[in-house]
């Protein structure tokens, strides 16, 4: 960091004024915005404008005298400056072509490939814009139609087609940003956010669902309604099911790309019936075979 | 960013703003939802307000700057094109 009043080039007993009159000749020199094309103004310009903060301030001014505060205690944040923007090929309302309207009028080489340019610019496509979607599980399986309210406050109608994975882009053709000439607009995408849903998850075009049942429904069997992404169906559970026992509905997955469904699976859990029933105690405690069955024998002692 | 949003991101005085706006130095997008300011419009008051406090360059004189940066960024980007086209057609 070079000495604030080297870098300002006046003398350390320099009136305010003086400073004021030096800061303002350097800056009108090596202001970035003034300076479009020089790559090295934005670092020189930073340079004295730093100096100039501190030297600027009075009170600073004192402080930096007396040695309290260094010239680095006063860096510039980095900002971006109007050139950055300006230049940028994306069509703004401050442009001004008047600089070279006359060349346009005239014949010739120069003219042509302006002219030329001027026609690309005058015909672009509109950008395309960028929007995310967070829709429910089942919506993700059985298709929807959503509506996107957008930042400007309009609205966008979006088809979510059946099947849809986590992440996918759909593309709405020219419901992006408008074009210019016979540029057309741009699209929209949008990146669709699946939300995770409590009963089901979903294994390529396989829905798992882990299904809580009675220990009567495991012991009997019977038939149950099993929820699935397109509505309650009923289904068998064969006698003596047990936790772990996997059954499967044909169909009930997830739309496949080329036509057809996967499976939706649905894994039995058996659920003692909650507070403790009595009568069952009194039951499974004078149930002999019950207590002589070891579910673990064919596992060695672990300990 | 809408007018307030604008007006507290760049600092500047109500009245200030609506002057500018009136003179054409800042033109943000107009959309059904109001004024509409990004961040070349930021940039640019920046620029303006530099030049106003920091170099002590008055009304006139900011309009005539705007409008000698804005042709300078037209020529600079018709250059570019050209440089563009001339690179291409020697292919």
């Amino acid at each position: 960091m070079r000495n604030p009043y080297e870098v300002l080039g006046v003398a350390p007993t320099a009136s305010s004024v003086e400073i004021q009159k030096a800061y303002r000749n350097l800056a009108k020199k090596l202001h970035p915005d003034l300076n479009p094309g020089d790559k090295a103004a934005e670092e020189k310009f930073k340079e004295i404008a730093g100096a100039y903060d501190l030297l600027g301030d009075a009170e600073k001014r004192k402080r930096f005298d007396n040695g309290e505060i260094d010239a680095a205690g006063v860096e510039r944040p980095q900002h971006q400056f109007y050139r950055d923007f300006a230049t940028s090929d994306h069509g703004h309302p401050y442009t001004d072509n008047s600089g070279f309207a006359d060349f346009m009028d005239a014949d010739g080489a120069l003219a042509e490939l302006l002219r030329r340019g001027q026609r690309a610019r005058a015909n672009r496509r509109g950008e395309d814009l960028h929007y995310r979607l967070p829709i429910d599980f089942v919506e993700s399986i059985t298709g929807a139609n959503k509506r996107l309210t957008l930042p400007d406050g309009g609205t966008l109608d979006v088809r979510i087609p059946p099947g849809l994975v986590d992440g996918q882009i759909l593309r709405l053709r020219g419901k992006g940003a408008p074009g210019t000439g016979t540029g057309g607009p741009g699209d929209a995408l949008i990146e669709v956010e699946i939300l995770p849903d409590r009963r089901f998850t979903r294994e390529g075009d396989d829905i798992s669902l882990e299904l809580p049942i009675s220990l009567s429904e495991a012991v009997l069997g019977g038939r149950i309604r099993v929820p699935t992404p397109t509505g309650e169906v009923t289904m068998s559970v064969l006698k003596g099911s047990n936790t772990g026992t996997t059954m499967r509905l044909k169909g009930k997955g997830a739309p496949r790309r080329g036509g057809g469904h996967g499976d939706q699976f649905v894994k039995l859990k058996v659920v003692l019936p909650k507070p403790p029933d009595p009568e069952l105690e009194t039951f499974v405690s004078n149930w002999d075979k019950g207590k002589a069955f070891n579910p673990r024998e064919d596992r060695t002692s672990g300990s | 960013m809408n007018k307030q949003e604008f007006l507290t991101y760049s600092g500047l005085q109500a009245q200030t703003l609506d002057f500018w706006l009136e003179q054409g130095w800042i033109i943000p997008k107009e959309t059904s939802a109001g004024m509409k300011f990004s961040d070349i419009d930021g940039a640019r008051a920046r620029l303006i307000e530099d030049l106003k406090t920091n170099f002590g360059v008055n009304h006139e004189g900011v309009d005539v700057i705007l409008h000698l940066i804005d042709q300078l960024h037209g020529l600079r980007r018709a250059l570019a094109e050209l440089h563009n086209n001339i690179q291409g057609t020697s292919l």
